[in-house]
């Protein structure tokens, strides 16, 4: 078989659009028939497929634009790697889902981000449908530069795009609270529906982690593995969430924060901590991080506020 | 641009066009199949209970002083000192602002409706049912644990 280097041969995501579409309704009728766990809500559904729509649309429109960077960044490759090779097909899979790691990390750490990536966590559902909650955005936020590099190392972007598809698809699995655990040999290296439930969750012990696209091996190898407890169901959605099912509003509402915050910044330092702090970065630190979200809970945990180091203060402790 | 590739571009055009409505179909099934199959999430009623086991959720370092319940029960406005703690219903789960107290107090009511604003482009506004039986703003002694 001849692949073009680039000219993807295929699209893995339009390819499974079928799988989809019939799992989305396996996942309804089976959990209708309680056979397994699963929650729906229309009007959150109707939400999450109207993104995954306009996030193809988006992709159309920026799509061709980032393409054609790719190729002229092609030009200037350090190797020639051959598509047909399958060790391209291993090392492009560790490197890509590297890449994946870095991407939603920057995604979640940085505000500037955050605002395209936000939309994908903003339903208080988790089902097949939420993963198809995808981002408008993502052209603008410029986060496909840090594929870039794979391009300039040698691997044909043709290669590359099939490669970012695969991951894509294979996240759509993990998007159900109908699977419990898989083997744990699965767990250990496999990005599951348990870790991608914790990464949904704005539980305090459970925010900023489990970054995984196809492999969890990154998290555990840089410090952002943490395991589902049982004892602690996950709640999902985003610390703040949103008051309505209005799709404008959740593929838009954060760049309009940032805009109302640049709007009444007072120096460039405060315009860079808006844009590139982490989200709820304020100058004067009246809004929470999720560093400062987690430290609060771990003190409160510990019998202790973080404004009464004594102890004395009996802050009412989550149940 | 020639006849040949302009029907190329047509035919492009049509199939995506077709992918498009397609899509949208395939979207309005699966809604319809969700609001067919009943599976919500369990989402009762508030009460003050539940409202005091909600908050400590949402705002687990502010003492709630007094809590009122709207008419129907699918939202709550709640007093923490100086500040009101907001919950509302969207669908089947809660959504949580908080606002200050004297704002709450002043907000507008129309249509039987609280109308609650925020400077939050994720929730510029809620609203909550009011009736006779909870009337907003709440009676003196309520709204004013300090006074
Ligand atoms: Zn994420
Ligand atoms: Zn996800």
């Amino acid at each position: 078989m001849t692949l073009d280097p680039l000219k993807p041969a295929f699209d893995p995501v339009t390819l499974a659009i079928p799988i989809f579409v019939l799992t989305i309704i396996g996942e309804i009728v089976l959990s209708r028939f309680g056979k397994i766990k699963a929650r729906y809500e229309a009007r959150d559904t109707a939400t999450s497929l109207l993104m995954g729509l306009g996030s193809s649309v988006a992709g159309l429109i920026t799509g061709g634009a980032i393409f054609a960077v790719s190729l002229w960044a092609y030009q200037y490759r350090l190797f020639d790697i051959p598509m047909a090779a399958w060790w391209a097909w291993v090392v492009i899979f560790f490197l890509e889902d590297l890449t994946y790691y870095v991407f939603h990390r920057v995604a979640h750490e940085r505000r500037f981000w955050w605002a395209s990536h936000v939309n994908h966590h903003t339903s208080q559902h988790y089902n097949l449908a939420t993963a198809l909650r995808q981002t408008w955005t993502g052209g603008v936020a410029g986060t496909w530069l840090l594929w870039i590099p794979l391009t300039l190392l040698g691997f044909p972007p043709a290669m590359i795009a099939i490669q970012k598809g695969i991951s894509l698809v294979y996240q759509y699995w993990v998007h159900t609270e109908a699977v419990r655990r898989m083997p744990a040999w699965f767990e250990a290296i496999f990005n599951t529906p348990s870790h991608h439930r914790v990464h949904h969750a704005r539980n305090p012990q459970y925010l900023d982690s489990n970054y995984a696209g196809i492999l969890i091996i990154w998290d555990r190898m840089f410090g952002t593995f943490v395991a589902e407890r049982d004892e602690e169901p996950c709640r999902y959605g985003i610390v703040k969430n949103l008051g309505d099912f209005n799709i404008l509003r959740v593929a838009f509402h954060e760049w309009m924060a940032i805009g109302q915050d640049l709007a009444r910044a007072r120096s460039l330092r405060e315009m860079a901590g808006y844009l590139f702090g982490p989200p709820g970065w304020s100058p004067d630190g009246s809004r929470e991080t999720s560093k400062i979200i987690k430290a609060r809970w771990a003190a409160r945990q510990a019998g202790l506020s973080p404004e009464s180091p004594e102890g004395t203060d009996p802050t009412p402790v989550a149940p | 641009m020639t006849i040949r590739k302009r029907g190329e571009a047509l035919t492009g055009m049509n199939g995506q066009t077709i992918q498009l409505l397609g899509s949208v179909l395939a979207i309005a099934a699966m809604v319809a199949l969700a609001a067919w199959a009943r599976i919500p999430k369990p989402c009762p009623p508030l009460d003050e209970e539940s409202v005091r086991r909600r908050l400590a959720v949402e705002y687990p370092d502010d003492l709630v002083d007094a809590v009122w319940l709207a008419a129907d029960g699918a939202g709550a406005i709640s007093r923490s000192g100086d500040r009101a703690l907001v919950l509302a219903r969207l669908g089947d789960c809660w959504v949580a602002r908080d606002l200050p107290w004297a704002s709450a107090l002043t907000s507008r009511i129309r249509g039987g409706r609280v109308r609650l604003k925020f400077n939050d482009p994720a929730a510029p506004r809620l609203s909550l049912a009011v009736s006779g039986v909870n009337p907003w703003p709440p009676s003196e002694p309520e709204s004013d644990p300090y006074g």
